[in-house]
């Protein structure tokens, strides 16, 4: 792998299996069984036949309507789903948003919570408890919050410390999974803000978003993907135009149907 | 650039597993680099479950104390015999609930884990067997505070039945440390093997209540391992529990040492739950961000 290259991808494809059943029991299964009938699975192809590479120091946006394949292909980079196909190799420590509130247990403290969310992202404790006053202070809470159960907290307060934690733990790679829309407009510049420090410092960053102007303001490529392929890759503005035009109309456009 | 290194090098590779197994030389070094987050998970879900309730962890204590004195009194005086060894009985009974809840709390939280672990598990990468091994580590905190209990309800006992057989202060102590290992594998293995059935079938832990009270009846708690001659004394090997519960109640009430039936059984159980549990789990544990 490149030295300069902080993710690549090649030839990846990831497929599951999914029942169709409401709900999976024991006694479904027996029922089933008695009755001498297979369970219904459904096969999913997320991701099809993908190559990419994303050079250091660079803002990838992913955009692409439900079920394209995003957060599968970000749960991949993060080593939380294994390919099916193919493979993704990882050059530098990653830190994920891409569930809110990750960690986080009502009844602790946003202090419990930030060592917890750190200490499961392979952070040491003394690293986590350095930084968790930097960690309040980024998520803007009211003085005094950070030791108060987190179940006190707005949505505001909890989507700002999921971000917070996440950006401050100064990864490689950063992976966010519409994590921007927690937070005022304020929250928001401030999260740019930080971002683009972070791309200062040569880290990178990916975000899966269906705020298109957060692609096209902050990301520097920008891929679309559809039903689990990567339709286009280029720069922010000309890839959102095409997607836009998509979304508009409804179909693909001629130079696409083929793939 | 190796292949495979998943969690631990700085260049991380991701491929398919051609084995069902992930390479486990690197899955345990970093489990046992993130044994920290399974310590303070165990001491934040501790904190967070008796938050504000004093009387919370009491409850421990007094639960298995309180159905030891039911069961007592079921066994003893309802059914008519008297215990001439004064509280032997209830010795045998205490110390055989409160370490059948150790291994029982294991099992059942750690059949949870998974399934209420969603956003860490669709967040972040780490060996999923942190999760049921925090829930172990949990079930032993919350174990270590009975057996002093116990020491007082021995002393008790026999200060007023003088006929209370207990153990006196000699070398057998030196097994309970190998029973306490050997009972802890033995739950964690089984909590592996449950808690990946939890995911496949949401309904598992419904059963589980059933099936660990069957279990606690199989044991050697409401009777005593001598009880039990000729074939049916299978039933204590049989039984993953059966040869610790029953070396347990040697060294605390008998005050004698493990025959090596009782050793070999205990490593036995261990071992093959283990085994059984950990590659169930670990060769299904990327699926579980897909199925939870």
């Amino acid at each position: 792998m490149p030295e300069d290259l902080a993710v690549r991808i090649e030839d990846l494809s990831i497929t599951y299996k999914v029942s169709l059943e409401s709900k999976r029991t024991f006694k479904n299964a027996l029922m089933r069984a008695s009755l001498r009938q297979e369970a219904k699975m459904r096969t999913i192809e997320a991701v099809k036949h993908m190559t990419l590479d994303i050079p250091h120091g660079s803002v990838l946006g992913i955009v692409g309507s439900n079920g394209a394949g995003k957060s599968t292909l970000m749960r991949c980079i993060a080593g939380i789903l294994t390919p099916t196909q193919g493979r993704v190799a990882v050059n530098g420590k990653i830190s994920t948003l891409l569930a809110l509130g990750v960690g986080f247990n009502p009844a602790l403290s946003g202090r419990d919570n930030i060592i917890l969310g750190g200490l499961a992202s392979g952070l040491s404790k003394d690293e986590i408890e350095s930084k968790t006053d930097e960690i309040a202070k980024f998520a803007d809470l009211p003085d005094g919050f950070i030791d108060l159960p987190v179940r006190t907290y707005s949505s505001g307060m909890y989507g700002r410390l999921s971000f917070s934690v996440a950006v401050t733990m100064t990864p490689d790679i950063l992976l966010l999974d519409e994590a921007l829309s927690a937070g005022d407009a304020a929250f928001k510049e401030k999260s740019f803000e930080r971002m683009r420090q972070l791309c200062a410092e040569a880290r990178t960053i990916l975000i899966v978003s269906h705020a298109l102007a957060t692609v096209t303001d902050l990301c520097d490529q920008a891929i679309w993907m559809h039903k689990g392929t990567m339709l286009a890759q280029g720069k922010p503005d000309k890839i959102v135009d095409e997607y836009l035009k998509f979304l508009n109309v409804g179909t693909l456009p001629s130079n696409y149907e083929d793939m | 650039m190796p292949a495979n290194q998943d969690f631990v090098s700085k260049v991380q590779v991701f491929e398919p597993h051609k084995a069902s197994l992930p390479p486990l030389i690197p899955y345990i070094k970093e489990f046992w680099r993130r044994r920290v987050f399974a310590t303070e998970l165990a001491r934040f879900n501790d904190k967070a479950e008796y938050l504000g309730s004093r009387l919370g962890k009491v409850w421990l204590i007094l639960n298995p104390l309180l159905l030891g004195i039911v069961y007592y009194v079921v066994i003893v005086i309802i059914r008519g015999g008297s215990d001439h060894n004064g509280l032997t009985r209830l010795n045998h009974l205490l110390i055989g609930l409160f370490t059948f809840y150790f291994a029982q709390s294991t099992v059942m939280a750690g059949a949870q884990s998974i399934t209420l672990g969603g956003r860490l598990i669709l967040n972040q990468a780490f060996p999923r067997t942190l999760l049921p091994f925090s829930c172990a580590i949990q079930a032993f905190r919350e174990f270590l505070p009975t057996i002093p209990v116990y020491i007082v309800v021995l002393v008790i006992g026999k200060w007023v039945y003088p006929a209370t057989q207990i153990a006196g202060v000699s070398w057998n102590f030196l097994w309970i440390p190998f029973i306490i290992v050997c009972i802890a594998l033995t739950a964690f293995g089984l909590a592996l093997l449950f808690a990946t059935m939890n995911v496949y079938f949401r309904d598992t832990n419904k059963l589980l209540t059933y099936i660990t009270r069957i279990w606690m009846y199989l044991s050697p708690i409401l009777w005593l391992p001598s009880s039990l001659h000729g074939k049916s004394k299978l039933l204590l090997y049989v039984n993953p529990l059966g040869p610790a519960l029953t070396g347990n109640s040697r060294i605390w009430v008998d005050d004698t040492g493990l025959s090596r039936n009782v050793i070999l059984g205990c490593i036995f159980w261990a071992v093959t739950s283990m085994c059984v549990g950990g590659y169930f789990f670990i060769s299904r544990e990327r699926d579980f961000a897909i199925r939870i």
